[in-house]
C-alpha cells in the first residue's frame, strides 16, 4: 500500500451566469456553482485557471469581489496571437456553459501600504479591481494610471469612474503611453508599485523600480513567461526529496517536476511554464538557477523556493521539502 | 533556515465566545494581545469593544450594560456601540474625542466572531459558515479552554489525525491502528481540505454502544479535515454503515482557535453527530472527548514549553504532515500580506 500522499488543487465545474462584452473584445465571465453552493475564499491579486481543453489551461485574475462568495468574475481579452486559451473562451464560453475552474490561488497578494501606485496595461486592469477596492476601503492613498490601445478597448472604465482622479486613463491613441519616468523616476516614500498587463509595459516599470526603489517596492504578475535571460545547458542533477526519503536523477532533458511525477510523488503544476505558481516548492539545499516569472530578485536570492515546473539546479544536487 | 513559527494573521474572524456566554452582563476576554469586553445590546446584537475605560485603565468589563451603553464601573463614562463616549456624570459636555476601539461582530454557528484587524477589510472576507452549529439534524455538544501553547501548535496537531492512536488509544476508532492510508490533500488560496479513506474496520465500542449498531462489523471510514480560516478548522469522521443497518454516521469536529497571545490560545471546540440523538448519548460521548482533547492540550503546552526553552528545531517532517505544511504556508503568507 502506498502512502505517499497525493496532493491537487480545488476543482469544479462552473457554470457561467453572465458573459458581457466589456470593451472591445474583452469578455467578463461571471461563474458560479450549478447549486449556488459557496465558492473558494480568495484574497485581490488571486487568479483561477480555466481548463478549456487537454493541454489548454489558462489563467485569469479574479476581478469581482471576495466579499462575494457565491460567484467568481474574470475579464478575458481575445488576444490576436492567441495560443487557443482567449479564442476558446471568446467562442465556446457563453451564458449557461460550464467550465473547469481550478483554484483558486494568488502570487500577486496586496500587502498592507498606507500608499500604491497601480500601473495597468490594457487587460492587466483585472487584478487591479478588488485591489483598489481593498485599498480604497483601507483608507489608503493610491492612484491608478491605466493605459490601453484606444478608449473603447478598456474594459471597466465605468467602474473605476466612481474613484474620480484618483484614476488616470491613458487612451494610447489619445494620450500616448504612460509616462514611466515622471511616474517612477524618483522612488516615493513607503509606496508600493503594482503592476500587470503586456511584457514591455512590466519590463519598462522593472527596469525603473531596480534602478532607484527601494527592495520590495514593486509587485508585478506577469500572464506569459519571461525571455529566458541565459542559454546555458541544461544538465543532470541529483535530486533528494527529503520527506518522501527518494534520491532522484534529474536529467538534462528532464524537468523537477516530470521527474517526481514520474517517481509516482504528488506534486501540483498548472501552467509548467513558470508563470502560474502552482507549483512553488521550499528548498532545503541546494544552489537554485531560478527561471520562473513569478519571484523577485530577492525572493530569488532567498533561496527559500523555487517553481519547479522550469528552474533547475546550479550544482550537482538539490534537496526539497517535498 | 527561516524562523519555523508562522505567526498568526490579525485580519481573520477569530471566535472570541460561544453566543450563550454574551448576554446583558459584560463579559470581558482577550485576543491577539488585545482586552476586549464584549455584551449584548438591546436589540439582541453582540457589541465589541476595547475592554479599557478612556478615563482611566478599568476594565469595562467591570461596568454594566445600559440598553445600548456600557458604562465604566469606575469612571461612570458611558459608551455606545461603535465606542463613542456618550455621557460622563461629572458635566455636561462629552469630552471630544474620547472613545474606545469597536470591532466588527458576526455571530455563526453558536460562537461569536470577532474581527481585531484593519477594520475596513472585515466586509471583504466574510465569515465561515458553520450550519451544522445550530442545524437541527445535529446534537453538538463542546466546550473551550485556554491552551498555554501558540496557535500554531495547535494547527499541526489538528492537520494530522494519526496521533490520535498513539495520544489516546482508549478512544481511537480501531480503523487507525492500521498503517494510514495515503493522505489526500486539496489546496485553494487560503484553505487546506485532506482526507483519507480507511479500510473496512469495527466502530470503537463507545460508538457502537451508543448508536445502537453492530460492535464486531466493519465498515468503511473517512477521516476529512479541513483548515478553513486562520481560526476555524472544520473535520469530520463518516462510518458508511449501510441504510439498512441504520446508515452513515457522521461526527462533526468543529475548532475554533484564537490567540491569546503568542504563547497562548483560546481553543472552542464542537463535537456535532447525526445519529444517536439527545442528552443522554451526548453525557456518554462529552466526557470521551473532553478527555482527549485535554491530553492533547497537556501535550501541546509540553511542546510550548520545549520550545521555549530550547527555540524552534530543525523538525522532521514525514509524508503525513503535507497539509500542516500547507497551512503553515498560508499563514506565512498571509502575515506576510499585512505588512
Amino acid at each position: 500500500m502506498t502512502t505517499q500522499p497525493i496532493v491537487r488543487e480545488f476543482e469544479a465545474d462552473l457554470k457561467v451566469v453572465a458573459a458581457v462584452e466589456a470593451a472591445t473584445d474583452v469578455v467578463t465571465l461571471t461563474l458560479a456553482a450549478e447549486d449556488g453552493t459557496a465558492l473558494p475564499p480568495w484574497t485581490p491579486g488571486a487568479h483561477i485557471d480555466l481548463v478549456l481543453g487537454e493541454d489548454l489551461v489558462r489563467q485569469y485574475s479574479l476581478c469581482g469581489s471576495p466579499a462575494d462568495t457565491g460567484q467568481y468574475r474574470v475579464g478575458v481579452l481575445r488576444a490576436p496571437d492567441s495560443r487557443g486559451g482567449s479564442k476558446a473562451v471568446h467562442a465556446e464560453l457563453h451564458e449557461g456553459a460550464t467550465v473547469r475552474v481550478r483554484g483558486p490561488r494568488n502570487h500577486f497578494p496586496l500587502v498592507a501600504s498606507p500608499r500604491y501606485l497601480f500601473i495597468a496595461g490594457g487587460i492587466g486592469i483585472t487584478p487591479m479591481l478588488p485591489m483598489i477596492a481593498e485599498a480604497e476601503a483601507s483608507g489608503a492613498d493610491w492612484r491608478l494610471v491605466y493605459g490601453g490601445r484606444s478608449r473603447s478597448s478598456m474594459a471597466f472604465v465605468d467602474e473605476l469612474a466612481a474613484y474620480g482622479d484618483k484614476v488616470t486613463l491613458l487612451p494610447q491613441d489619445e494620450a500616448g503611453f504612460p509616462d514611466l519616468d515622471a511616474l517612477l523616476g524618483s522612488p516615493a516614500e513607503g509606496t508600493l508599485v503594482y503592476t500587470c498587463g503586456p511584457t514591455g509595459l512590466l519590463d519598462a516599470v522593472e527596469e525603473r523600480c531596480n534602478a532607484s526603489w527601494p527592495a520590495g517596492s514593486l509587485h508585478l504578475e506577469r500572464f506569459s513567461a519571461k525571455a529566458p535571460t541565459s542559454d546555458e545547458q541544461d544538465s543532470a542533477f541529483e535530486l533528494v526529496l527529503q520527506r518522501s526519503g527518494l534520491t532522484l536523477e534529474v536529467p538534462a532533458d528532464k524537468s523537477i517536476f516530470e521527474v517526481c511525477r514520474e517517481a509516482g510523488v504528488s506534486v501540483v503544476g498548472s501552467c509548467l511554464e513558470g508563470v502560474c505558481g502552482t507549483c512553488e516548492t521550499e528548498v532545503v539545499e541546494g544552489d537554485v538557477e531560478h527561471r520562473d516569472s513569478i519571484l523577485n530578485e530577492e525572493e530569488k536570492e532567498s533561496n527559500e523556493f523555487m517553481m519547479i515546473c522550469v528552474s533547475r539546479c546550479r550544482g550537482e544536487s538539490l534537496t526539497l521539502d517535498l | 533556515m527561516r524562523d519555523r513559527s508562522t505567526g498568526h494573521p490579525r485580519n481573520a474572524w477569530y471566535a472570541l465566545a460561544a453566543s450563550a456566554e454574551v448576554g446583558s452582563t459584560p463579559l470581558g476576554t482577550r485576543a491577539l494581545g488585545t482586552p476586549v469586553v464584549l455584551y449584548r445590546a438591546g436589540d439582541g446584537s453582540v457589541v465589541a469593544l476595547g475592554d479599557r475605560d478612556a478615563h482611566r485603565p478599568y476594565p469595562l468589563s467591570l461596568g454594566h450594560v445600559d440598553g445600548d451603553t456600557i458604562v465604566s464601573g469606575y469612571s461612570g463614562f458611558a459608551y455606545d456601540r461603535t465606542g463613542a463616549c456618550v455621557r460622563v456624570p461629572s458635566q455636561a459636555q462629552v469630552p471630544y474625542g474620547a472613545r474606545v476601539p469597536s470591532y466588527p461582530v458576526v455571530e455563526e454557528g453558536d460562537l461569536v466572531w470577532v474581527w481585531l484587524g484593519e477594520p475596513s477589510l472585515a466586509a471583504l472576507r466574510p465569515p465561515v459558515s458553520t450550519p451544522w452549529l445550530t442545524d437541527a439534524g445535529w446534537d453538538t455538544f463542546g466546550g473551550a479552554w485556554e491552551t498555554a501553547a501558540g496557535i500554531g501548535l495547535l494547527h499541526d496537531n489538528f492537520a494530522d489525525i494519526t496521533h490520535v492512536a498513539v495520544v489516546d488509544p482508549v478512544i481511537s476508532p480501531p480503523a487507525l491502528t492500521g498503517v494510514a492510508p495515503a493522505l489526500e490533500v486539496e489546496l485553494t488560496e487560503t484553505t487546506v481540505h485532506f482526507h483519507r479513506d480507511w479500510p473496512a474496520a469495527p466502530l470503537p465500542e463507545w460508538q457502537a454502544k451508543i448508536s445502537g449498531a453492530s460492535t464486531t462489523a466493519s465498515y468503511p471510514q473517512r477521516e476529512e479535515g479541513a483548515f478553513l480560516a486562520p481560526g476555524l478548522w472544520a473535520d469530520r469522521w463518516d462510518v458508511f454503515i449501510p441504510a439498512d443497518e441504520g446508515g452513515t454516521q457522521t461526527f462533526r469536529f468543529t475548532h475554533a482557535v484564537t490567540p491569546v497571545d503568542d504563547h497562548r490560545t483560546r481553543h472552542l471546540w464542537r463535537v456535532s453527530r447525526n445519529f444517536a440523538p439527545g442528552a443522554e448519548a451526548s453525557d456518554v460521548l462529552r466526557p470521551i472527548f473532553e478527555s482527549y482533547y485535554l491530553k492533547v492540550r497537556e501535550i501541546l503546552e509540553t511542546m510550548q514549553q520545549v520550545i521555549d526553552r530550547d527555540g524552534y528545531g530543525e523538525d522532521v517532517n514525514v509524508a503525513a504532515d503535507l497539509a500542516a505544511l500547507q497551512v503553515r504556508k498560508i499563514l506565512r503568507r498571509l502575515v506576510a500580506d499585512e505588512g
